[in-house]
């Protein structure tokens, strides 16, 4: 039996939080949003993190499947990473004229990702999907973008929905939203608002919240591609959650297709703070054209780390390495379940799973397990995909699946 | 802010509170003890519904073909008139019950003000408290059906809500929930017992106050455990953006 985690710090510095920050924490790592589902099952702030682990405000060890959210893929303080951003902070960082190494880091961009022929640095996912789509629209003239629903494509206001807090009708007036995989549907679309499409912006697969994961159909990408390029239509691809656990050349690459525009974060730098928009040669003109920018874009010590990441991942053949430890654990889980008989589903590519119970359509039992395989030390979310890092051990997921396995008994008493 | 929304909220929402206020004040109980009428509210362009008062007790039902005074608005606007005072009613039929709605309805109408929208000194009678929050909860379950249903960014939420029953509660007061069906929103003001797919329930009837006020934050609270969501979220996470709207209509 593993040793049931208490929070009390994390609650202590959660209420002190909320008297000096909106809601304590907001966004995604927030309670909220990050559905801690009950509450006391989770640890709401961490004290330092390693490898594969990060420990918690209680000195809880977790073995930690969300990763940051994805930008850590090497595992936390990567040696190598560290290394060359330590080496260039000693240099320069946030200067004046920006340092050649962006330079570098461009050219390994161009040289790595299939169908870039440039690359623009910004901070974060949401800047490089902004600034994809001002460019789809500086280059196209037209105003209107193209959704797949249940994409997340950042939080400015166009990336939202019109009953969103803070978002007005006419941030939201030019989005027109189809279901994803339905070429039917996003072709009637194209008729319906002729030279007038600016973009499709989508992720590589549906990796939305709150449902399994979908890959594209048969064809539906070739056809996409097609569609776009009869129309003078920009493709962007948000690559920023799947980037690099997929293709190292990018997840249109996987897919066997070439975005116009394809946006990176995340995993780019192994956690240091860098985004990127990489596009096709008849899109320079139109970035170029953007009054777009920001004080710390062209920070150096990002770019050193962002060089390091790419060149190790490179060397160790990251996204393989995440989808065979991925796939490892799957399989695990899986058995795990079906041992107490329940519908795990695990969906999406296996360096990005999506866990599902599908017994109980409520997601309540699916809740159930995940809060007893939080307070046990996995740190998984209950309607968020996960992510696999590369330091990740064969012992780490013997150890998850154990504790899955003791989740699991726990439910199947309760329920029996 | 639309106003046939608004009409549909204070028909079923504002209106639609006397019958459980008649149950919970003994005030209001007393105005309606003995009274046989019924007063029918037709909008023409919006709802239409009939509070019946009878035996003692006062019930509340779509419609106005068996009212025995009926009050008509030629628009939401006017009917909403009504409610901020602005318009006074003409009944088209039943004159000979019209002291009813004179000196009864009109009294009970106050209560129901009191209640609603109470002074800060009432609030500290713990009695008057909670029939007030309960009143108030009742109240904001009803908008937010009729907001999903009317309100053009309501619908929008809404198209997104998946089938099943969104129970809402408070920990130690009343439980209700929002039923929906292809997208069409239905309040049902009783405990959904174990018939529910997602669940917010305030910890307290302290906690659901404050929320109503404004005087704490939904997220935060979840944080804090003093509200608890569960279930499928993406309902609760819809039903909270129709919610958002509620303070719009009912401010």
């Amino acid at each position: 039996m593993h040793k049931v985690y208490e929070f009390p710090k994390s609650r202590e510095a959660f209420a002190h939080a909320c008297e000096v920050i909106p809601s304590g924490i907001y966004g995604h790592q927030g309670p909220a949003e990050g559905c801690y589902i009950p509450i006391e099952a989770f640890p709401l702030y961490s004290q330092k993190a390693q490898g594969s682990y990060l420990w918690d405000l209680d000195g809880n060890r977790f073995i930690d499947y969300m990763c940051a959210y994805g930008p850590n893929i090497l595992g936390y303080n990567d040696p190598d990473v560290d290394e060359a951003a330590a080496r260039q902070r000693a240099i320069s960082d946030c200067t004046t004229l920006p340092n050649p190494i962006m330079i570098d880091f461009a050219d390994l961009l161009v040289d790595t990702v299939a169908s870039a022929d440039w690359a623009f640095f910004a901070k974060n996912g949401n800047d490089a999907t902004s600034g994809a789509v001002m460019c789809a629209r500086a280059h196209t003239h037209r105003k209107k973008i193209v959704f797949f629903k249940g994409y997340y494509h950042g939080v400015s206001p166009w990336t939202q929905k019109i009953d969103y807090a803070g978002v007005i009708p006419e941030d939201v007036e030019n989005n027109i939203y189809v279901d994803w995989n339905n070429y039917d549907q996003l072709a009637q679309a194209f008729e319906d608002n002729k030279d007038e499409i600016a973009a499709v912006i989508a992720q590589p697969y549906m990796h939305g919240n709150f449902a399994d994961n979908t890959f594209p159909a048969k064809d539906f990408w070739a056809k996409v591609r097609k569609l776009c390029d009869n129309a003078g239509t920009v493709l962007i691809v948000d690559d920023v959650r799947a980037g690099f656990r997929m293709d190292l050349a990018g997840s249109d690459h996987y897919f066997g297709f070439e975005a116009d525009l394809i946006c990176f974060c995340k995993a780019l730098a192994n956690g240091y703070n860098v985004s990127a928009i990489c596009g096709k040669k008849h899109m320079m003109n139109a970035m170029s054209s953007l009054a777009f920018t920001g004080s710390y874009w062209m920070s150096a010590v990002p770019f050193a780390a962002g060089i390091a990441c790419i060149e190790k991942m490179k060397r160790i053949n990251c996204p393989q390495l995440l989808i065979d430890k991925g796939q490892m654990l799957k399989d695990g889980l899986l058995a795990t379940a079906k041992k107490y008989d329940y519908d795990l589903h695990v969906t999406g590519i296996p360096s990005l799973f999506y866990l599902r119970i599908a017994d109980d359509l409520s997601l309540m039992l699916h809740q159930e397990w995940v809060a007893e395989c939080v307070k046990r030390g996995i740190f998984i979310t209950n309607h968020h995909n996960h992510f696999i890092n590369a330091s990740l051990s064969d012992e780490d997921i013997k150890e998850t699946i154990e504790i899955a396995d003791e989740a699991f008994s726990i439910i199947k008493e309760r329920h029996s | 802010m639309d106003a046939k929304t608004l009409a549909y909220i204070n028909l079923n929402a504002i209106l639609g509170s006397i019958p459980r206020l008649c149950e919970m004040v003994p005030e209001a109980k007393k105005l309606i003890e003995g009274k046989d009428v019924s007063i029918g509210f037709d909008v023409k362009d919006g709802p239409a519904a009939t509070l019946v008062f009878k035996d003692g007790k006062c019930s509340f039902v779509e419609g106005v073909n068996n009212c025995d005074v009926k009050l008509p608005f030629s628009s939401p606007e006017k009917f909403n008139g009504l409610i901020d005072g602005t318009t006074t009613p003409i009944p088209s039929k039943g004159f000979t019950k019209i002291g009813f709605l004179l000196k009864n309805f009109t009294k009970l109408t106050d209560i129901l003000t009191n209640y609603l929208q109470p002074e800060p000194s009432a609030l500290k009678d713990p009695k008057f408290f909670e029939t007030s929050t309960i009143l108030m909860f009742h109240l904001i379950v009803e908008a937010l059906a009729q907001i999903g249903n009317h309100d053009d960014i309501g619908k929008f939420s809404a198209s997104y809500i998946t089938d099943g029953a969104i129970k809402v509660a408070i920990g130690d007061g009343p439980a209700a929930a929002i039923d929906a069906k292809n997208h069409v929103l239905k309040a049902i003001h009783e405990d959904p017992g174990d018939n529910y797919t997602s669940c917010m329930e305030f910890k307290d009837i302290r906690v659901a106050r404050d929320l109503f006020d404004g005087n704490i934050n939904a997220v935060a609270s979840i944080g804090q455990g003093k509200v608890r969501i569960r279930g499928m979220i993406s309902q609760v996470d819809n039903v909270n953006r129709i919610l958002d709207r509620v303070a719009l209509y009912l401010t």
